[in-house]
């Protein structure tokens, strides 16, 4: 659905794009991951139709961004990172603005607002100053915006920058439900976890290179083998702790086991089946307290492909 | 997109609809409006004092009718020439400080749909002041002396002018980033339009006078806005000029008066300078609009030094 390809780009003679590949097939939601100023807001503004690379190509859809960006744009809905919004417009309004920008009937544009309130839970909201609205609240309605011509592509360039947590569990649940949908979801970030339970493909840039880029099980094995597991006891015995230890390592598939701020945390094979141990450690009576795959290997992987020896 | 779907987002333009209501709901519209037509009807009542005042026995009402819409007409030029830059000089320059320029321009509303809704919803905010105050100008219909010839092409140049310094000013506002710069240079071109050609106008009048030991004035001039209400007002038929004869005075050309193309007078060469300038704004807004680009990099501190980004990228 989205395919870039050789993409370069420069500023005054300085590159901010070198090459940059990547593809997102349809139905995925691809994580754009990159510290601040690598390159991923200059990508979705050549995937938006608002720059133009000085090399390669870009398409959304099949339809190359340079050649037919009014096609491009009846395909995409976007949300830059930074934004504003009108004052003196409840969010009704603006809504409907948006969608007669997009051409949507005007019999149509009152229904297309409401469901879309709805759908980011502003519908109690409807009537207020879209100004007097909370940030949390604003980039919902930014995001609402992005779907009044119900496009088949969401380019969300930091969507949850500068919420505070409850808004971004929010917004991580509303990204969800447009995958569900149907929708194909490229979303930027600097915030690795909140990546990782999101997205099913991830892209990592790094001033301006892509150093990886495809589906995140595949991306994280290219520099990490195995997964984490985490594990702790109920009973904080010494012999509790020796005798599932003893478990873990019986068990095929296990790479390594450490003790780890009062729990084990052991490296496991891809395939490792995670409930055969759970069952194998209740049945020979260790009380487990927890079981849970430990998260930031997409952080790790990161660091990895980017640090020095990343780059060597 | 079809040159059918142009034309409809000319039309069906959601942006007028929106910058009105969202200009209309906000407590500067009625205060500009009572500003407005307040100082119009005091400078009226001063002016209509001043000529009872100072009237012989033998000057009548239509004379007094006459000397105020005169004084009216030429005062409220200069309330537009005040007023209307600050009406279009944000209009797209203000979406970019609002940070609502990229959304707009990734919709289906094309460069010519964005400037021709700016445009007119300036111009329309314009035109409800002009229109307001046509009750004041009625009122002095009472007196006589101003036939209805004379109050209409008064208006129209009025109007027209309202609408050149608002496509100059939306013009003014695509080329520069930020409004207060093009504020400024919105009013600097009003002011040269207005006062600035007619100065430059009547010295190559004289010039003219001199040199061709002919009376016809200067392009620069007989298209000024100024010059043209005074000559409705003084003596509305007899200076007009054909066409042939002010390109060839604009280029200060010699040899006898050329009397190609229509006779004008000096309003309709007025609007038809005027017509020129708001099609040429007009076309430059887009061609500014159109070429829109990632803004130039700025240089990053710190440890990012080494990349370079456009200033979205440095959240």
């Amino acid at each position: 659905m989205i395919a870039v390809e050789g993409l370069h780009k420069s500023y005054g003679g300085r590159v901010a794009l070198k090459e940059v590949d990547f593809s997102v097939p349809e139905g995925e939601i691809f994580g754009f991951v990159g510290p601040n100023g690598a390159g991923k807001t200059t990508t979705i503004r050549i995937l938006a139709t608002l720059a133009t690379a000085d090399a390669g190509t870009a398409s959304i859809g099949g339809i190359p961004v340079s050649e037919d960006p009014y096609g491009v744009r009846q395909l995409i809905g976007y949300m830059p990172d930074f934004f504003g919004v009108y004052d003196r417009l409840t969010a009704e309004e603006y809504l409907e603005f948006y969608a007669a920008c997009h051409g949507v009937a005007r019999r149509r544009r009152r229904k297309v607002a409401t469901e879309l309130l709805e759908l980011v839970d502003l519908a109690d909201r409807a009537g207020d100053q879209v100004d007097t609205l909370s940030r949390g609240m604003k980039q919902r309605l930014c995001l609402a915006r992005a779907l009044v011509h119900d496009p088949q592509v969401l380019l969300l360039d930091e969507p949850a920058s500068g919420l505070d947590p409850r808004a971004r569990v929010e917004m991580r649940e509303l990204i969800r439900e447009l995958r569900r949908m149907g929708k194909t979801i490229l979303v930027s970030s600097h915030i690795l976890p909140e990546l990782e339970e999101l997205c099913t493909w991830v892209g990592f840039i790094d001033e301006g290179r892509m150093v990886a880029a495809g589906p995140m099980s595949e991306v994280r094995n290219q520099v990490i083998s195995g997964r984490r597991l985490r594990i702790e006891l109920v009973d904080d015995d010494s012999d509790a702790w020796l005798a599932a230890e003893k478990v873990i390592r019986s068990r095929p598939g296990v790479i390594g086991v450490d003790f780890v701020d009062s729990g084990l945390q052991i490296l496991v094979e891809d395939s490792f089946a995670d409930q055969d141990l759970l069952s194998d450690l209740v049945r020979r009576g260790i009380a487990v307290r927890s079981f849970a795959q430990v998260p930031g290997d997409l952080a790790e992987a990161f660091l990895r492909l980017t640090g020095p020896e990343g780059e060597a | 997109m079809s040159t059918w779907e142009k034309a409809v987002t000319l039309v069906d333009n959601p942006l007028i609809v929106k910058d009105a209501v969202s200009r209309m709901r906000s407590w500067r519209a009625p205060v500009v409006l009572t500003l407005y037509l307040s100082l119009l009807a005091a400078f009226g009542y001063s002016v209509f004092l001043i000529e009872a005042i100072s009237a012989g026995s033998h000057t009548g009402a239509a004379q007094i009718g006459g000397t105020v819409f005169s004084w009216l007409t030429f005062f409220q030029l200069t309330l537009v020439c005040l007023f209307a830059p600050a009406m279009a000089a944000g209009a797209v320059s203000g979406e970019r400080e609002r940070q609502t320029f990229d959304v707009l321009m990734v919709s289906r509303v094309t460069p010519l749909g964005i400037i021709w809704g700016k445009l007119v919803a300036s111009v329309a905010f314009m035109l409800l002041l002009i229109l307001g105050a046509l009750p004041l100008f009625a009122a002095v219909f009472l007196f006589g002396g101003i036939d209805f010839e004379q109050f209409v092409v008064t208006q129209l140049v009025t109007v027209s002018t309202a609408i050149t310094i608002g496509a100059v000013s939306v013009f003014l506002s695509s080329a520069f980033r930020r409004t207060l710069p093009s504020t400024v240079a919105a009013y600097g071109c009003a002011f040269a339009g207005l006062v600035g050609t007619l100065l430059v106008g009547s010295m190559l009048s004289i010039l003219i006078a001199e040199r061709q030991v002919s009376a016809d004035v200067h392009p620069l001039e007989f298209t000024n806005p100024l010059y043209a209400l005074w000559v409705i007002l003084d003596s509305p038929n007899g200076a007009g000029m054909h066409l042939g004869r002010l390109l060839q005075l604009l280029v200060l050309a010699p040899g006898g008066p050329n009397s190609a193309g229509p006779s004008l007078e000096p309003w309709q060469g007025t609007l038809l300078a005027q017509l020129a300038i708001i099609a040429l704004s007009v076309y430059g807004a887009v061609r500014l609009v159109g070429g829109h680009r990632a803004p130039q990099p700025r240089p990053r501190t710190g440890d990012e030094t080494e990349g370079v980004v456009p200033e979205e990228e440095q959240a």
